[in-house]
């Protein structure tokens, strides 16, 4: 026989159906959101690491002065490696953004076709699927490119364009302003006035077991049979492949442990509110046990639903993720990266995490806290002795309290486990909320810090030749008589004027400075660029009073990220070489967006063994004209600073409103089971009280304003806990990437998330008193023994 | 004999606020007979019909029931006893709500290998025609004719009543003592009613008398009358 005590079930989830029905939608939504994501990002990632092979990404690319003649190329190829012409031209389009135009490629770099098809003739162009929505172009639409007006005949994805970079040197990526495009051979010819990129990728014939040995080889290569070379970068060094794919694998986890947290809280309501179920069905389940059922038996009673509802919710909350969800967050990717299509990867590891277990946390979390409420004895159950209240405990009577505030701390007391549960929801919706209100305001105060301290309007970085090698110098110099020796270093003197003159610029205000880059030790955190900086003595733009003769100031984003302060050391590394140096800390400089290190330029020059007179890039307030643009490696400008927190904004924007909604359905749904919770657990005493004659408006300072009471010192202590948390979070994820983005709250969003709560709080608090009202005055009476 | 319970004690609380429940009791039941356990309130009459119930645990003494000692048993073990061997009677009914009569009285049919014919018995309840009514749409007799049907339709050793009739009028009283006494003689199980009405003790093939944690008189009662001609 089937135990009958099932048949009640329905009713019951009839009875309690708001209860399930939003922990239910809450835990599909969330595992939907999170499975969703899982699933696009594991998708796309799969996508990504096949798009190597699958579209033939080079090995590397390098630019020519000139175009590579038949012979070089063969000499070239010689090698054990293929070279693909991959020449392109620039050009504006509609004066507002820049746009790289290739021809089309079949062998190399391949063209994922998004939407439409590749040109076939004249006045057609395909264009990058991202940048095409981020400047509102359509298949079929005509746009103007340089003074050409071209049909776009389809969207693109470049395999080796996933991040639009148009330099490789840029800090971050614009994919607004930058473009990438495939037109025709005829139409490339028919740009007579555009100044050809003379690029070509690489590819190695044979696989290759070190990235950066195989390209420095081939880099001797290409200097021994070519010169005018413009630019190279073998591809683990190319940011415009390289960055998503960094990128992406981030984020797994971060998410995975957001679904545990909002899992975790959804059990504990579940647990605690059948738990109160428990409380009250006491009578009845003394009554059972009495008769002779088993604890495990009435366990699986109460835990049949709550089970029952995970079960579905885990199934709906995965068919979700794979079908509505997963193009949600695979929209987010595209939103930021010009990936290839994607084949949707089934994911053993996402239905792990995303069902399996959640569905066990929910067991185990119930199985725990209701086996500890049916652990006590059929006689305790009927006469309704549950709570653990030692006998004889002298109950707290605070005398100077009036009548109502004495009556507040008892309802608070009596329900505490469900005041704890409700205490633990509001700091994760603040927690949530606050991440979702407070990154726009962090972005735009990082670009307001990052503006306002520029070091300079512009930064040149130049092409300097790197320093010539003084131990050559040295061996040729033993070599030459005494009598010329003087000459010979006169001579080596001139050779450097001269060889700096060329890069020396006329315009005022301009500060020479050397720049070298060098990582941080993997041990620390990862491996991150810092630019070390050689400045002269009292430098116009970094306000250092006098630089040590040794020694080094670190910025305080370094200092900030590394837990640094004056009189540490500072150890870096080469990129590619195990060559380590450590520096002491002499101070401390605020230059809010750097990772720098700055010291005089003689403690440059002794490190990093330059001449004097070595310099590579300038400072200026003034756009710097007199030099050649092939000297000019990069120029930082105000807008390349606040390019990072302007892509954040545009490609993770919609996700901080969804982070922000998130976390207000949370704390309106907690803040809904709890309350009803407790107004159930005392709906004998309501009833009582309505009985002896207490108006609404008392019952409701009794009951109602102890809820009031425990939510806005819950709201007020989950605002400090919250900002804490945050800046201590930020820390972390950011020891994970490279770069600095301190944490901010503006007064303005506790102003808003108060306010938030507190319409949320009245809301659920009118739903609540009608409740209140409708308790009828017989329910004491039913339940009197 | 069915029950014999000896030197039996049992007290709550500790050091200066410990009450002697139960100083020492010893009796003995025989199988088949309806024992009244009487005494005023506070003379631990529903102590000891817990601990014979297997709900409480005396602090010493002995209580067999069928040559099996019961008050040394795990509480693994004591629910098993329950399950098998007893049924329970008390004040308030505390049936199933969204569970029908029929459904209530299968809360207690399922705990048994051997329970007696539900319709048979439904009959005897005289709950035919209500059964498939709701708790709350039915009297407080018929919800403790209810919860009577729901204890012995697993045709248990032992019947234990709390005040089985503390809650209801005159009348209806007067029923239930007489589906009591109906069960007894129709399925032949103990009964043991716990009751501060003196006048029930008539229907009784044993009286005991309880009085501030002993037993004052233990009377075999050789003029029993039928619980329909109780007055009181």
């Amino acid at each position: 026989m089937k135990n009958p005590l099932f048949k009640r079930l329905p009713y019951i989830l009839k009875d309690e159906i708001a209860k399930y029905l939003i922990i239910f939608l809450f835990m599909a939504g969330s595992i939907g959101l999170i499975s969703g994501f899982l699933v696009a990002d594991g998708s796309m990632i799969k996508a990504y690491n096949d798009s190597f092979d699958k579209y033939n990404i080079e090995d590397g690319h390098f630019r020519l002065n000139d175009s590579l003649s038949k012979e070089n190329k063969k000499a070239l190829e010689k090698e054990g490696v293929t070279i693909y012409d991959l020449n392109y031209i620039e050009e504006e389009v509609e004066s507002t953004s820049t746009i790289r135009l290739f021809k089309p490629r079949n062998k190399v770099n391949q063209v994922c076709i998004m939407e439409g098809k590749l040109p076939q003739s004249k006045n057609e162009i395909a264009i990058d699927r991202m940048y095409a929505d981020n400047n509102n172009y359509q298949v079929g639409q005509t746009i103007k490119v340089g003074k050409k007006k071209l049909k776009i005949t389809g969207l693109v994805a470049l395999s080796d364009y996933s991040a639009l970079f148009s330099k490789n040197s840029d800090l971050m990526f614009d994919s607004v302003k930058f473009g990438v495009g495939i037109i025709s051979k005829e139409e490339f010819k028919s740009f007579k006035d555009a100044k050809i990129y003379y690029n070509y990728a690489w590819t190695y014939n044979e696989v290759v077991d070190n990235e950066v040995n195989a390209s420095n080889d081939f880099l001797n290569v290409l200097v021994r049979n070519v010169s005018g070379i413009d630019d190279y970068i073998p591809q683990y060094a190319n940011q415009a492949i390289h960055f998503t794919g960094d990128d992406m694998g981030g984020d797994e986890a971060m998410m995975t442990v957001l679904l545990y947290i909002i899992i975790g809280i959804l059990a504990f309501v579940f647990a605690i509110t059948t738990k109160n179920t428990i409380e009250s069905e006491a009578p009845m389940i003394g009554t059972l046990r009495a008769m002779g059922y088993t604890k495990k038996e009435m366990l699986i009673q109460y835990m049949t639903l709550p089970i029952l509802v995970s079960l579905v919710a885990c199934i709906v909350g995965n068919i979700l993720g794979y079908t509505y969800f997963k193009d949600v967050m695979a929209g987010m990717y595209y939103g930021s990266y010009s990936l290839p299509t994607y084949v949707t990867i089934w994911s053993g590891d996402a239905f792990i995490k995303t069902t399996i277990i959640p569905f066990i946390m929910m067991v185990l979390i119930n199985y725990g806290i209701l086996m500890k409420s049916l652990k006590l004895s059929p006689l305790k159950f009927m006469k309704r002795d549950i709570k653990k209240v030692k006998k004889n405990k002298k109950t707290l009577v605070l005398h100077r309290l009036g009548f109502f505030s004495q009556f507040r701390l008892s309802v608070i007391l009596n329900n505490l486990s469900g005041y704890i549960t409700l205490f633990v929801g509001v700091l994760f919706a603040i927690i949530l909320l606050m991440f979702g209100m407070d990154m726009h305001p962090v972005l735009d105060h990082y670009q307001d810090i990052v503006v306002n301290n520029m070091t300079a309007k512009y930064q040149y970085i130049l092409n300097t030749p790197e320093s010539v090698d003084t131990t050559a110098i040295e061996q040729v110099f033993q070599t030459i008589p005494q009598e010329f020796r003087d000459s010979f270093l006169s001579l080596i003197d001139d050779q450097y004027d001269e060889m700096y003159d060329n890069y020396k610029t006329k315009t005022k205000g301009a500060e020479a400075f050397s720049l070298y880059s060098l990582k941080t030790l993997p041990e620390s955190t990862i491996e991150e660029d810092i630019s070390l900086y050689g400045l002269q003595n009292n430098s116009q733009y970094i306000h250092i009073k006098s630089l040590p003769k040794k020694g080094v100031y670190i910025s305080k984003d370094v200092a900030d990220k590394y837990n640094l302060k004056k009189g540490d050391r500072i150890s870096l590394k080469e990129s590619y070489k195990d060559l380590r140096y450590t520096f002491e800390i002499k101070g401390i400089y605020d230059a809010p967006g750097s990772m720098a290190l700055y010291m005089s330029k003689s403690y440059f020059n002794e490190v990093f063994n330059c001449q004097d007179g070595y310099f590579n890039g300038y400072f200026s307030n003034k756009k710097i004209t007199d030099l050649k643009d092939d000297y000019i490696a990069s120029t930082i400008t105000q807008d390349d600073l606040t390019k990072v927190s302007r892509q954040l904004n545009v490609s993770m924007g919609e996700m901080f409103y969804l982070v922000e909604g998130f976390a207000i359905v949370m704390f309106i749904m907690l803040i809904y089971l709890l309350t009803k919770m407790i107004i159930e657990n005392n709906k004998v005493s309501i009833s009582m009280v309505k009985i002896l004659g207490y108006t609404s408006k008392e019952i409701q300072k009794m009951y109602v304003h102890a809820t009031t009471i425990v939510i806005l010192i819950s709201t007020l202590l989950s605002f400090g806990i919250t900002t804490w948390i945050l800046s201590y979070a930020f820390k972390i994820v950011f020891e994970e990437y490279a770069g600095w983005l301190p944490f901010y709250v503006e007064g303005s969003v506790y102003i808003k998330m108060f306010i938030m709560t507190i319409i949320s709080y009245l809301f659920v608090m009118m739903i609540q008193m009608r409740k209140i009202k409708k308790i009828p005055m017989d329910e004491a009476l039913k339940n009197v023994e | 004999m069915f029950l014999s319970i000896k030197d039996l004690k049992k007290s709550f609380g500790e050091d200066e606020y410990k009450t002697e429940v139960l100083k020492g009791i010893d009796f003995e039941i025989e199988k088949g007979e309806i024992c009244v356990l009487l005494g005023p309130s506070g003379s631990g009459k529903s102590t000891l019909l817990n601990i014979i119930g297997g709900i409480d645990q005396p602090d010493s003494g002995t209580i067999m029931i069928q040559g099996k000692t019961i008050s040394t048993l795990k509480e693994k073990d004591l629910t098993n006893y329950r399950r098998k061997h007893l049924g329970y009677v008390f004040q308030m009914y505390n049936l199933i709500s969204h569970l029908n009569v029929e459904q209530n009285i299968d809360v207690g049919k399922y705990l048994s290998k051997n329970p007696l014919d539900k319709e048979e018995l439904l009959q005897t309840l005289g709950l035919k025609e209500h059964r498939y009514k709701q708790p709350n749409q039915l009297s407080g007799g018929q919800q403790q004719r209810t919860s009577i049907g729901r204890a012995i339709i697993k045709n248990p050793d032992l019947l234990l009543c709390d005040e089985p009739t503390g809650a209801l009028d005159y009348h209806t009283s007067k029923d239930i003592l007489q589906l009591i006494e109906d069960v007894n003689k129709k399925y032949g199980n103990t009964i043991i009613i716990v009751t501060h009405n003196d006048a029930i003790k008539d229907m009784a093939d044993r009286v005991i008398y309880l009085h501030d944690g002993r037993i004052r008189e233990n009377i075999k009662n050789t003029h029993k009358i039928p619980a329909k001609d109780l007055n009181w």
